[in-house]
């Protein structure tokens, strides 16, 4: 008997807890998504607690899909995250190739390069649109203003002046912008991630067929050849795992674009939800449905791709 | 021959300039964020004090003063600490019975886990506010810790699943034999044997819930708020505070980078679920 029960009753506090976190939640937000619900309303009090009485059927569906913010939270969820995973795999079998052979001080670079992974999402966002990104106060203000000065006082050097006359003044980006802000958080998620992607790169490049490797030399394969039909083969589970693991993360991404764009309109789905959960309960579970659903449509995709080799 | 061994070494030297290079620069945030933390608040806006200028240890000396930060570090600490043991707790048991006693639905229970992850935490934003707000438990260490535990338990469970699958499973078959029971086993073996996953599960638990910036961020407003909450708040100083925010961004980070240079190699196999080896 305790040959099934027992590994189920150790199974079940976890897969109860995870049950209820998953189900109670969610049939809440569905059930909201269906009816009024406002948190302050003078006009309209009745609406400012949940009832069926104020069923709405898809109204608060249409209210969301006709909101101009939402295709265009849609737009930046998937212009950040596309962004990120293109840039995370490319640096990160750039770098894993480039450091996977031993060198002096390889541990050491390891270390320095492992490290942006473990600062928090706050720190992340926080330094770098202050400290680093600022168009004043930050390095790039400072490094522009600095070129700019460089360049003034060459215009007078003898010889070369002329040639430094042509250059332009230049002037800092602001990444406080609409459109700027999300490429902040591409660069501040890409200096976080990438470190992940060569670590992980570089695990498996370890595990590498060396011997099918000196095989290639000693026919004479090029470096390139090598990379391109060896190691890049050799890099495809990992390259989907990676994938994977980091559009679960970034889909749900929330403290870089709560701190880099409040306020100036650059937004993906989670801050607009975040931004109805202020007032309009109703939009903003409809919009949390709709998250649920593109979330689905990523997860069955990766899943299928990568949830097989997983198994073994 | 020559040429090739007179070649390979340049590209050696080239290499090695080239990968320090590389590490260097994705360092350099941080090690910005720790220079500046060792500036005034007025020195760190200054061109003229980009990398030369007089140290001082005022910015941490007033971190309390400032900021508050022990509070909220000891808030870190806490709801990160039992968080990992409550998770702990509920997964080995679990990641031991799945590992050891698979049936037909343990690939299908863990695949279903994993599909938990996956839910935007943004979705069920309300309704988690609501619920803790109407049991009275919003801004509370508890409720932190049991959001905490639970989105870093299905992580949780199969980085342990991972390590308890590479234990032989007649040694516990033979605890069996010997008419240990179900929590003998777990205790005299199990745990002796697969002390090291378990100990770089912990830790990149602890990694987890310590940078973890949604719940926290917004279940809680000053009581259990955390150190992510801290930094949130005071997103833009508008260049009046950089001296002091870096100090107290560098005290919230600085741990954990370091916790995280001696779980390099657990990240991996965690992360990606032993997938990569």
């Amino acid at each position: 008997m305790s040959n099934r029960t027992l590994p189920r009753l150790l199974q079940s506090p976890a897969v109860i807890l995870l049950l209820i976190w998953m189900l109670i939640p969610l049939s809440m937000t569905l059930y909201f998504s269906f009816i009024r619900y406002v948190l302050n309303s003078l006009r309209r009090p009745e609406w400012t607690s949940p009832s069926f009485s104020n069923w709405r059927g898809f109204g608060n569906y249409e209210f969301v899909l006709n909101s101009k913010d939402f295709l265009f939270a849609i737009q930046n969820s998937l212009l950040i995250v596309c962004s990120i995973l293109f840039l995370t795999v490319i640096l990160g079998v750039l770098i894993a190739v480039l450091i996977n052979k031993t060198f002096p001080g390889q541990g050491i670079v390891r270390v320095l390069l492992i490290s942006p992974f473990f600062v928090m999402p706050a720190v992340n966002a926080v330094l770098w649109i202050n400290m680093i990104l600022d168009p004043v106060l930050g390095l790039q203000g400072i490094a522009v203003g600095g070129l700019n000065d460089l360049v003034a006082g060459l215009r007078d050097a003898p010889v070369v002046g002329w040639f430094f006359s042509l250059w332009p003044e230049f002037n800092p980006i602001s990444f406080r912008a609409t459109q700027t802000s999300a490429y902040a958080v591409i660069i501040m998620v890409t200096w976080q991630w990438t470190p992940f992607a060569v670590l992980i790169f570089m695990t498996s490049l370890q595990s590498e067929d060396q011997q099918q490797k000196e095989a290639a030399i000693l026919d004479g394969a090029s470096a390139w050849s090598q990379f391109r039909f060896l190691t890049l083969p050799h890099l495809g589970r990992p390259i989907a795992i990676v994938v994977m693991i980091q559009a679960i993360f970034h889909l749900s991404l929330y403290a870089e674009i709560e701190i880099v764009s409040r306020g100036n309109g650059n937004k993906n789905l989670p801050y607009l939800i975040g931004e109805f959960a202020n007032n309009n309960i109703g939009a903003a579970s409809a919009t949390g449905i709709f998250a649920v659903i593109l979330a689905n449509i990523v997860a069955i995709f990766l899943l299928r791709m990568v949830g097989k080799t997983l198994m073994e | 021959m020559a040429i090739v061994a007179q070649s390979s070494k340049y590209g050696k030297l080239g290499r090695t300039v080239l990968a320090w290079t590389v590490g260097l620069l994705f360092f350099f945030p941080i090690f910005w964020l720790v220079l500046t933390s060792f500036k005034t608040d007025a020195d760190a806006v200054k061109p003229e004090f980009l990398f030369f200028f007089t140290p001082t240890l005022e910015n941490y000396l007033n971190m309390t003063e400032n900021y508050d930060y022990w509070r909220f570090a000891t808030n870190s600490v806490i709801t990160s600490v039992f968080a990992t043991i409550f998770a702990l707790a509920v997964g080995i048991p679990c990641a031991y019975a799945m590992a050891f006693n698979p049936t037909r639905a343990t690939k299908d229970v863990l695949m279903w886990m994993l599909s938990t992850k996956m839910l935007p935490a943004a979705a069920v934003l309300y309704p988690m506010t609501f619920l803790t707000k109407s049991i009275g438990l919003f801004d509370t260490h508890f409720m932190v810790i049991v959001v905490l535990m639970l989105i870093n338990l299905p992580i949780v469970i199969w980085m342990l699943f991972t390590y308890f699958k590479e234990i032989p499973k007649e040694i516990i078959e033979a605890g069996q034999m010997d008419g240990v029971n179900t929590w003998g086993e777990i205790k005299e073996i199990l745990i002796p044997l697969a002390w090291g996953g378990i100990a770089s599960t912990a830790l990149l638990c602890f990694i987890f819930c310590w940078n973890e910036a949604y719940w926290t961020v917004r279940l809680t407003t000053t009581e259990a708020a955390t150190l992510s909450k801290l930094i949130e708040g005071n997103r833009a100083p508008e260049g009046l505070f950089f001296g002091r925010l870096s100090a107290v961004s560098a005290a919230a980070v600085g741990p954990i980078i370091v916790l995280g240079w001696f779980c390099q190699k657990q990240l991996v196999q965690g992360l990606t679920f032993g997938a990569v080896k």
